[in-house]
């Protein structure tokens, strides 16, 4: 069986040193490089070419987003578990922005990472299960304080399905052959979607997904 | 410093004081002049009008001797040609009569008069009487009796002795005249003395004057001078004040950072490290050894509530949002955090904010919108507010308005809105400040352009 092949960037020596010891206790992950900061995570991304990239948001030099962002232009087949030390939305939407697959709290790292890992690989999603109670607290405490109501109720049962499926990273292609229908009506659907939920491209529809649970 | 002040305030008090007397002084000149100019005019007045009494109280006195040895004379004549007859009503009673208000006038004559007037009026006297003696003898003579030879000389010599009593008696008279063109004459000369004084005086207070009102103006230069030279020395410590405060802003803001950066960054990863490494402990204790894992959740569950209370700390001193993220994320960050913790909603509105913000204005806005919301969610009782950050070719808009209790916004002027206007006003910038009881209250900032991008 093929090995997961992991690069971690994190300033911390110790954490790195704590991370690789948790990652290479599993069979089926190895740790190809550690980087200091987010110009050596771009440098080492081009040479090493790991399969996920477990990578800390503050960092210096260049801060983890913005490495992110340029992993994501040049090698979009990487996937990217940004760790963070924050579970608001602000850095959430982010990291999702910059193309990140995961988005791992270091609180929680020592018990999901490896999930987390497991899930990137696979070309799923991963949020910590904190991250996602955060993001849908302050969603529903804003709908009660607002007296508005849950735009997702809105949703038709295949928008629900659909919304789900463009989440977990599936394109309008593989929607249309799961559903057997055509991509342009996949398209209405996710149109859509965005109307109902006023939402403005994919980054901010996983982040909702997140929210609401429907992924994790 | 204190000492220059010192004296130069005992210099300028003592210049003062010169200037006050010397004004005081010319005052006192002038009116002295004014009145000596009027007593001397007074005096001068007094004695014109004595001389010009005494001229005519003595021509009145001449003319009525005059007049009376004019008549005497007539009288005399007329008794000398027609003899004492009734038809002429002459008799030597009334001739002699005659000679007594001749008499009576000469003794009338004012005795103030002079030596030579004296003289004079004695000469008249003294003719007079020989005159009387001379008409009592022919009168003798001419009882009966023609008159002859020596009695025509002596008529004669009456007629040239009459003569000679009025020659005198115009000497008198011209003599009187020469008194008054006299006194007349000194008297304009001291006029003209009184005229010259006062002119001098008024030359002389001209000169004081001018003099004084170049002091003056010299003093009032100096004043000035010296005023201008302490409101640039004001102006000066002002500006000195105003960067030494921004200085501070600056000092502070830093501070904060690496305090923060340090407890993120040092004490909170060592602590992150720590927790993973507690982690794989308790994979390798076995779960049955209960003693065991119930310190390792021990220490886990302290080391979390440390991780935690250190990055609160960090995130108040210097959220890294701000950095990692930029200015509209921290200020959505912030929002949401507040509405985490406390009863008010926290809606962020923004509007073509540049990721380029120069750091200086990204921690002014910051702050800026958390001190009005700690203050809104503290103090105010307030359910909502609403941020909004404009940008726009000539500035950044900075409004946070809220619903909350308000305060008499022209009388509060607590420490966080005086940090505010100090972090608004480096940037050049303007704060208002808009609340009343009952009504909310509006934070408005706004930020000019030309400190907006990164330098």
């Amino acid at each position: 069986m093929r090995k997961i092949r992991i690069l971690l960037a994190d300033d911390h020596k110790l954490m790195r040193s704590g991370l690789r010891v948790l990652l290479e206790q599993q069979a089926d992950l190895t740790v190809v490089g550690e980087a200091s900061d987010g110009r050596e995570a771009v440098a080492l991304v081009a040479s090493h070419r790991p399969d996920v990239l477990v990578m800390d948001i503050g960092m210096p030099t260049l801060n983890g987003i913005e490495a992110a962002a340029q992993i994501t232009q040049s090698h979009p087949e990487i996937a990217i578990v940004m760790l963070s030390m924050h579970s608001d939305e602000s850095y959430v939407l982010r990291a999702l922005k910059a193309g990140a697959k995961g988005y791992l709290l270091k609180d929680s790292a020592e018990a999901d990472l490896i999930r987390a890992v497991h899930s990137v690989g696979e070309g799923k999603s991963y949020f910590s299960p904190a991250v996602s109670k955060v993001l849908l607290d302050d969603y529903i405490r804003k709908l009660k304080r607002s007296g508005t109501e849950d735009p997702y109720d809105l949703l038709t049962p295949r928008e629900r399905e659909v919304l789900q499926l463009v989440a977990e990273g599936k394109s309008n292609k593989d929607v249309a052959q799961l559903f057997n229908l055509s991509v342009y009506t996949v398209e209405t659907h996710r149109s859509n979607i965005m109307e109902k939920l006023n939402l403005h491209g994919v980054p901010e529809l996983i982040l909702y997904a997140v929210r609401k649970g429907i992924i994790s | 410093m204190t000492e220059d002040n010192l004296q130069s305030s005992k210099r300028a008090r003592k210049l003062r004081r010169v200037l006050f007397l010397a004004f005081g002084g010319l005052l006192a000149m002038m009116v002295v002049a004014g009145l000596d100019a009027l007593h001397s005019l007074r005096q001068l007045d007094g004695i014109e009008r004595q001389v010009s009494q005494r001229y005519s109280t003595h021509t009145q006195a001449l003319t009525t001797i005059l007049i009376s040895v004019h008549v005497y004379h007539d009288r005399m004549e007329r008794y000398l040609l027609s003899g004492e007859s009734p038809e002429s009503g002459t008799n030597v009673a009334d001739v002699q009569n005659c000679g007594a208000r001749v008499r009576d006038a000469l003794q009338k004559y004012p005795a103030d008069s002079e030596p030579e007037e004296q003289a004079l009026l004695s000469e008249i006297q003294q003719k007079f009487s020989e005159q009387e003696n001379a008409f009592t003898v022919l009168v003798r003579q001419q009882v009966g009796e023609r008159p002859d030879e020596r009695q025509e000389r002596m008529g004669e010599q009456m007629m040239l002795r009459r003569a000679y009593i009025l020659r005198i008696s115009r000497d008198v008279s011209s003599l009187n005249d020469r008194k008054l063109m006299e006194a007349e004459q000194s008297m304009s000369a001291s006029f003209r003395s009184v005229q010259t004084r006062l002119m001098s005086m008024v030359a002389l207070s001209l000169l004081a004057g001018l003099l004084l009102s170049l002091l003056g103006g010299f003093y009032v230069s100096k004043l000035e001078r010296q005023g201008r030279t302490r409101y640039q020395e004001l102006v000066a410590s002002r500006q000195e004040l105003e960067a030494l405060s921004a200085r501070l802003v600056d000092a502070q803001e830093e501070e904060r950072r690496s305090i923060s950066r340090e407890l993120h960054d040092e004490v909170g990863q060592t602590l992150g490290a720590l927790l993973v490494d507690l982690g794989q402990l308790s994979k390798l204790v076995p779960a049955e050894d209960k003693f065991l894992q119930g310190h390792i959740t021990r220490i886990k569950s302290i080391a979390e509530a440390a991780v935690k209370s250190i990055r609160n700390l960090a995130l108040l001193l210097r959220p890294p949002m701000l950095d990692d993220l930029g200015l509209v994320p921290a200020l959505e960050w912030q929002g949401r955090e507040i509405s985490r913790r406390g009863d008010m909603e926290v809606d962020v509105h923004s509007e073509a904010v540049s990721e380029q913000l120069a750091d200086d204005v990204k921690v002014c806005v910051y702050r800026l919108v958390q001190e009005a919301l700690m203050n809104a969610a503290r103090h105010s009782g307030a359910k909502h507010a609403q941020v909004s950050v404009v940008q726009s070719r000539e500035s950044i808009h900075v409004q946070i308005v809220d619903d909350g209790s308000g305060f008499p916004a022209e009388r509060v002027r607590g420490m966080g809105i005086l940090g505010m206007e100090e972090r608004v006003k480096r940037l050049e910038g303007s704060l208002a400040i808009k609340s009343s009881p009952g009504k909310g209250t509006t934070v408005l900032a706004e930020i000019p352009a030309q400190r907006l991008e990164q330098r």
